[in-house]
């Protein structure tokens, strides 16, 4: 067995205690308390502004909780965050990269600041992008890259250390039908692999079938925090949008629609 | 006056006024600013920089004319003045047009955002031509506000009392416009000229060459060209090719053809001038309409995407890992980004220019010389605005929004960053000057002090390194920075008061040391350590120091001051209490 692919499942898992942001007294994140066991893909749900990124924020350590406690493998991460970030993949909402440097380019300095050995970082490098259809546009500028292809680089970036807890905060934006196919399959593969996977997506369908566990957040609190299989027998019903729909959804949507489109014919 | 503005404004069309105020917004770069940027403050600097030259310049004009007892001495200070102002005014248009390079012409930008919108081509074109012209009137009016008045009314009422003063008063104007107008005219002709000949991706790089040449250009000529010292110089044969190529001693002939005081053989001078004028402003002109009426669709189907180039992509490692990982961002950052190309070209232009004038002397020189002060200057001088402009530039952000990767992946204590960017800076900055001087020190003799000055410049440039980083616990290039907090009229004005006196006394010492080994000894003793202790004090600090990428604001404590006496105790968690002493 590769050592280096399988690690330890029972001690390798992520965990939130009781955690809240607050942004001038406003809560973003109130109280949010749930585990993300290694060997699942937990899918992290909820509406625009329910706090889902700042949770992920505050996971990444980009963002300092105001209460609570976030530990990794037993301990909290801002122990040792260094030891933390080294074990730790993300992929931002939104694709923002150094658009002034090339896709190979922006790796290798990624893989620089992690200080991975440079002959194994380019064959990761390497292989990753061609394996993400991007080999051939590695020394064009990002400037000039697609959403799609910028979503790549992140993805690459984020897996390049082999990391053992990988957050993806909608990961699927801007890829096309093939790429996300493969992504589906990867974090998948990942996941069976032992690593800690929390995802974050509105993709409900993507979810319901790559997700062994879902989180939804509602209005800075966590509303549901079980498995699909254990809520659809819960709340009797079929599919994840009508558990996420009573859950999280407050409004009436084609009466919206309707009153919007009588506001342009008025 | 003020209604009759605003009654002409609220006369204009409203979708030319906003887009006229977008626009002008934008003839500064904003993403290389904080959205804290404060813009009008930012332009209120610049035209204070601009405004404080202009009051040296009439103490120049006033003190120089009050000194010159001949008619021929009184002659060649007005010249040196006319021509001066000239070329300064030039020269700060010219700047202008590189620091807002592209700004008039449309970008993928205004094509995707405008395009869709009922808004006509013309306004565009309007809008763009009244933003540009608005800051480059503002630095017409702010660089001549005094000089401007005082020299018409010095030399003019010396030609013929007040209608004298008037006729030059309008001439210095009236120049000063057609100079500007010339340099702005000639910028807009050669990027219309590329825009409409090139396709866009070739364009988009040419540009980038065309910029940086334009700066160059405009520096270079403005140090290296002769000033006028007297009539019979302006006559001399081999100095005709000169005054025939260089557009500033056109503007000087048209000058003195309107103020009434021009030589009969000076005017072809002149007539170049007008010639020069008309061809600009029909070129720049036509440039302009072709590219709006024919370059919008093609900006918008055209991609900015300039395919990778082919063959060689080696990139040898400048250190460990960090250390190549911020080299080569940073070096990255400046060869690609505009906004930080054109602000160290600024500093470098100055270096090339002392390095061309050196290289000159050393030229025109027989053989190899003793080693001078001037030599001294001039390298250090290189050496210090290389330093000093690339840790300047190092402040300004390339893309805020993407620093989350360096933050995710900080796995390594601050100390060795400010390692790697300190490493950056000597690599980029110091040791490619100090090998243009040492070559340029081919030309000096003896062997023993150009080696024993070339070590001292080494050091110097170690210890200008760790004196432009104290404080600096950033990567380059990621740090928000703040606009309007640091004074430039002040750093500017502090700079030329103290910095270049400071270097010509230390030229001076070493100069003297050079001469006697003891000295030259005790300054060693003096530099490697300070050198040490700058480079270990930094570090020190570093150990302690978290990276920051947002600017932090000043801590400010307001009291009411309703109590008195009263003293503040300090506490390790940076809040304050308030005791009664009583």
């Amino acid at each position: 067995m590769n050592t280096e692919c399988y690690i330890d499942m029972q001690k390798a898992m992520l965990e939130l205690r009781n955690v809240s942001k607050h942004f001038s007294g406003i809560p973003a994140v109130d109280n949010a308390s749930f585990i993300a066991r290694a060997g699942e893909v937990t899918g992290y749900l909820g509406p625009n502004g329910s706090g889902k990124s700042t949770t992920i924020k505050m996971i990444t350590g980009l963002i300092e909780m105001t209460y609570g406690q976030i530990l990794f493998s037993g301990k909290p991460i801002h122990d040792d965050l260094i030891a933390y970030k080294r074990r730790m993949g993300y992929v931002p909402e939104e694709p923002y990269l150094y658009t002034h440097l090339s896709g190979a380019e922006y790796l290798t300095m990624v893989s620089q600041l992690r200080d991975l050995p440079p002959r194994q970082s380019a064959e990761r490098i390497d292989g990753l992008l061609r394996l993400f259809s991007l080999y051939d546009d590695r020394h064009a500028s990002i400037s000039g890259y697609s959403k799609g292809m910028r979503q790549k680089v992140l993805l690459i970036a984020a897996l390049l250390h082999n990391p053992d807890l990988i957050l993806l905060d909608e990961p699927f934006s801007g890829l096309d039908v093939a790429s996300a196919l493969v992504l589906r399959s990867l974090i998948q593969e990942l996941a069976s692999r032992g690593k800690v996977v929390l995802f974050s997506s509105h993709e409900l369908d993507t979810v319901e079938r790559i997700c062994s566990h879902i989180v939804i957040l509602h209005r800075a609190k966590l509303v549901a925090d079980d498995s699909i299989e254990h809520l659809r027998s819960l709340m009797q019903l079929s599919t994840l949008e009508r558990i996420f729909a009573q859950l999280a959804v407050e409004q009436d949507s084609p009466a919206i629609a309707r009153q919007m489109v009588e506001l342009i014919d008025a | 006056m003020r209604k009759l503005i605003e009654r002409f404004i609220a006369q204009l069309p409203l979708d030319f006024r906003v887009l006229y105020r977008q626009f002008l917004l934008r003839v500064i770069d904003l993403e290389a600013l904080s959205i804290q940027a404060d813009i009008p403050r930012f332009l209120g600097q610049f035209a204070g920089v601009l405004l404080m030259l202009s009051l040296v310049h009439m103490i120049g004009i006033y003190a120089s004319l009050s000194f010159a007892r001949s008619p021929e001495a009184f002659l060649a200070v007005s010249w040196y003045f006319e021509h001066y102002l000239i070329a300064t005014m030039m020269l700060v248009v010219g700047l202008f047009t590189v620091v807002a390079w592209d700004s008039t012409f449309p970008d993928r930008r205004d094509a995707m955002i405008l395009a869709p919108l009922p808004i006509a081509t013309r306004t565009m074109l309007f809008a763009k031509i009244a933003s540009s012209c608005s800051i480059w009137l503002l630095a017409i009016v702010t660089l001549n506000f005094a000089s401007g008045f005082v020299l018409p009314l010095l030399l003019g009422s010396a030609h013929g009392g007040f209608p004298g003063f008037l006729r030059w008063l309008f001439a210095y104007w009236l120049t000063m416009i057609a100079a500007s107008s010339f340099v702005y005219g000639s910028v807009l002709t050669v990027q219309g000229l590329t825009v409409l000949l090139l396709p866009r991706r070739l364009f988009l790089r040419l540009s980038a060459i065309l910029q940086l040449a334009s700066f160059g250009i405009f520096l270079g000529v403005y140090f290296l060209q002769p000033s006028l010292s007297s009539p019979p110089v302006l006559a001399e044969p081999q100095n005709q090719w000169i005054f025939a190529s260089s557009p500033s001693f056109w503007f000087f002939a048209l000058f003195n053809q309107l103020n009434g005081t021009l030589q009969p053989e000076l005017n072809w001078l002149a007539h170049r001038a007008w010639i020069g004028l008309g061809f600009v402003s029909a070129g720049s002109l036509a440039s302009l309409l072709l590219c709006y009426v024919h370059t919008m669709q093609k900006t918008i189907e055209q991609p900015d995407l300039v395919p990778g180039a082919r063959g060689l992509h080696w990139a040898p490692r400048l250190g460990g890992s960090l250390t190549t990982a911020i080299g080569y961002f940073t070096l990255r950052s400046l060869i690609r980004s505009r906004q930080h190309r054109v602000a160290y070209a600024f500093y470098l232009a100055i270096v090339c220019a002392i390095a061309l004038s050196v290289a000159r002397g050393a030229l025109a020189a027989p053989g190899p010389g003793a080693v001078t002060r001037g030599f001294l200057m001039s390298t250090f001088m290189m050496i210090l605005f290389a330093v000093v402009g690339l840790s300047r530039v190092f402040a300004l952000p390339i893309s805020l929004t993407a620093n989350w990767v360096l933050r995710v992946a900080q796995l390594r204590p601050t100390e060795k960053y400010f390692s790697a960017t300190r490493q950056s800076l000597l690599l980029i900055a110091a040791v490619p000057w100090w090998i243009v001087a040492a070559a340029l020190s081919l030309s000096f003799r003896p062997v023993h002090q150009v080696a024993a000055h070339l070590a001292i410049l080494a050091v110097i440039g170690s210890v200008l390194a760790d004196l432009s980083l104290i404080g600096f616990s950033k990567v380059p290039f990621t740090c928000s920075y703040l606009p309007g907090k640091s004074n430039i009229q002040y750093v500017f004005w502090c700079f030329a008061m103290a910095v270049i006196p400071i270097v010509a006394l230390a030229a001076d010492y070493e100069l003297h040391a050079l001469n006697h080994p003891r000295d030259l000894i005790g300054l060693g003793f003096v530099l490697g350590p300070a050198a040490w202790g700058l480079w270990a004090f930094n570090r020190h600090r570093a150990k302690s120091a978290v990276l920051y990428y947002e600017e932090r604001p000043e801590e400010v404590i307001t009291t009411l001051g309703l109590i008195a006496p009263r003293s503040f105790v300090g506490h390790g968690d940076g809040y304050t209490e308030i005791k009664h002493e009583s």
